[in-house]
């Protein structure tokens, strides 16, 4: 349903040209969840910025790059052709694609209630009046599992506990009937046991809505709960990508191997975690060659500093892009 | 809100108590009283001998010889239950005719003042934020400089002077010739708004300037939340978005600070009305206080707070309007 090819991304500053994500390519099967995994500064939030078209003024998306959604109605549109204003791209954000973010507190408006928020979205995309705006508004916070939805439509963001506004605002993005669902780091401001309840419920609605999801997370735990498929993000590029089993069981690329060795365990209580050394470089300094290979323990001197890695198939849409499969990728390809 | 406005309300009332004892303390302050000026001005020159007792006399008779609380209480309570402000000495007179037509004047100056400030500053400030970075915001952004470095005295005589070399207008005074005198009618209203606008360009000009400052940074930080973006996933379109999301906070600081604007124009008042030779109170408070004619002094002063208190008031309640929060944070 959502297909992006050769998705780069710049940004003009003072500095210059930065570009930050660099020829990326996901897809999205309608109905299951891709996850997006990687640690900040990695590109992964901006790149679904990049698809609803909501990047800041300055940021510049690849001419070159497709964005293909398949709306409800089956038609096929390039996303990067509809520009950042006027009626297509408007239809789109809230109505076909619905996005949560990371902080319900901030992205509610705090001088609106709930309702207002929810009501003014609603109609935007459904041609109905306020009074049934309103009740499909109660039915969505009656879905999320917001008790006494009645009374809670009319409340201020800063009246409800932190959980709750999660599920408000998973209602609010839900309200206009998305077929698929962004989802910014959704519970990492969580408790982690409001975060496995917030988890199960995103997981039940999908299923019940039948919506495509895209899981934004830093946390490869919470990526193996809910998604189907799996993009490992690092520096602007897709490093691997492949279903989530393949992809936990049998990681391709060593920065994939290092994340799920740094994952702690309740299993390995007394080993000590073995984190990646290094941090991520920024954007504006990436290395040349491979980006990973200035913290890579298997980097091959004279090649990964030297050559930019080329997409390779390790299995059944599982690729990598990593000199280290190189023969082995070329004999399944 | 109507719990809050109630309470707002109280604590109106209560300032305007206490601000009106102090204005009557304020009256007290300068040394002597009428008496002893009515005394100088009928006696001097005429080689009368004038002994003490005369004077208690002519106190006697003004009603200044009584102690200072009850006539604290007579007056205040003349004006709260008969809208009597008492005598206007120097005139021979009520304060109420002294006071008159320049206390509606200088309404109309400040409103016409505070009605440009707002309407001008407010929309290019959003504006200026909006365009960030563009030629017009830094064009604007000089404008306000300038604004905030001229002194609006010399802005009111270059004024006057372009618009008699300009348009051959008598834009001094707030009436036309034969204006003045007549009786309140259409005509003179439209001849008062015709006038007007010189003296609120002048008195909003550094407000202006200020205002655009204020909201454009304010209005930057907004329209930087998290908030907005989301309202721009949910497809909000950008015209309404700008206004219902970021625009509604970013003018909170200007609306919190109506009442320091109101201050800031009377203070200005004065000296502007010297230059463009407007009737309005402010002279009248300074001859009043030359005079010793304490029930002007007092009438004005006590109209100004008023006034003051009001805005405040009402700038209260926008805020709490604009911003949910606030109302609640206090119940």
């Amino acid at each position: 349903m959502l297909k992006v090819e050769n998705l780069s991304i710049s940004f003009r500053t003072d500095e210059g040209l930065i570009t930050p994500v660099e020829d990326i390519s996901f897809e999205v099967r309608p109905g299951h969840t891709l996850g997006i995994v990687g640690e900040s500064g990695s590109g992964k939030s901006i790149s679904t910025k990049a698809v609803m078209q909501l990047l800041p003024g300055n940021g510049i998306i690849s001419k070159e790059a497709k964005i293909l959604y398949t709306d409800k109605s089956g038609k096929v549109m390039d996303i990067n052709k509809l520009g950042k204003k006027g009626r297509a791209i408007r239809a789109i954000r809230g109505g076909e694609i619905g996005m949560i973010f990371q902080e319900p507190m901030a992205s509610f408006s705090p001088v609106y209630t709930i309702g207002n928020q929810m009501v003014e979205t609603i109609r935007l995309h459904r041609n109905v009046g306020r009074k049934d705006a309103r009740r499909i508004a109660i039915g969505m916070l009656d879905k999320v599992g917001i008790s006494n939805p009645e009374a809670r439509i009319d409340q201020y963001p800063h009246e409800m506990s932190g959980g709750m506004r999660q599920r408000a605002m998973i209602a609010l993005a839900l309200s206009a009937g998305p077929a698929l669902l962004i989802a910014d780091e959704p519970t990492t401001a969580l408790d982690v046991t409001i975060q496995a309840q917030v988890l199960d419920l995103m997981r039940n609605l999908q299923r019940d809505l039948s919506m495509g999801m895209i899981f934004i997370t830093h946390d490869l735990g919470v990526i193996s709960h809910i998604a189907d498929d799996v993009a490992v993000m690092y520096l602007g590029t897709i490093v691997e990508r492949g279903p989530t089993d393949k992809v936990i069981h049998e990681p391709a690329h060593p920065y994939t191997q290092g994340l799920i060795k740094a994952l702690p365990s309740v299993d390995r209580l007394h080993d000590r975690l073995t984190p990646i050394p290094g941090d991520i470089p920024s954007p504006n300094e990436r290395p040349t060659g491979c980006p990973f290979h200035t913290r890579c323990s298997k980097t091959i001197v004279g090649l990964c500093d030297r050559h930019q890695p080329q997409i390779l198939q390790v299995g059944e849409d599982h690729t990598v892009r990593c000199f280290l499969h190189e023969k082995q990728g070329r004999a399944t390809a | 809100m109507l719990r809050f406005t109630l309470e707002r309300l109280v604590g109106m009332i209560v300032t305007m108590v206490l601000v009106s004892m102090m204005v009557f303390l304020i009256m007290e302050i300068p040394p002597g009283d009428y008496a002893d000026r009515y005394a100088f001005r009928k006696y001097s020159g005429t080689g009368i001998a004038i002994t003490e007792a005369d004077i208690e006399a002519i106190r006697h008779d003004f009603g200044l010889d009584k102690p200072m609380v009850l006539r604290y209480v007579d007056w205040i309570g003349n004006i709260v239950l008969h809208g009597d402000f008492g005598q206007a000495f120097a005139f021979e007179t009520d304060v109420i005719k002294v006071i008159g037509d320049k206390a509606w004047l200088t309404m109309a100056i400040l409103f016409g003042t505070l009605l440009l400030t707002y309407l001008v500053s407010i929309p290019i400030g959003i504006y200026a934020a909006v365009r960030r970075a563009s030629a017009a915001d830094y064009g604007l952004t000089i404008f306000s400089y300038l604004g905030l470095a001229l002194p609006n005295f010399l802005l009111a005589l270059i004024m006057l002077y372009f618009a008699n070399l300009r348009f051959g207008a008598d834009i001094g005074g707030l009436f036309s010739a034969g204006m003045a005198d007549a009786s309140w009618s259409f005509a003179k209203v439209w001849d008062l708004i015709k006038h007007l606008w010189l003296p609120a360009f002048v008195l909003a000009w550094s407000a202006v300037a200020y205002q655009i400052q204020t909201i454009r940074a304010t209005m930057s930080d907004e329209l930087n939340k998290l908030s907005v973006t989301a309202a721009r996933a949910r497809g909000v379109p950008e015209t309404r978005l700008l206004i219902k999301y970021p625009a509604r906070l970013a003018i909170n600081p200007v609306v919190s600070t109506i009442g320091f604007d109101v201050n800031r124009i009377f203070s200005e008042l004065p000296i502007v009305a010297v230059v463009l030779g407007l009737t309005e109170l402010g002279e009248l408070l300074l001859n009043a206080y030359l005079d010793l004619d304490m029930y002007v002094a007092g009438a004005i002063l006590l109209m100004l707070t008023f006034v003051i208190v009001v805005m405040n008031f009402i700038s209260d309640i926008l805020l709490a309007w604009l911003d949910p929060r606030i109302k609640l944070g206090n119940n």
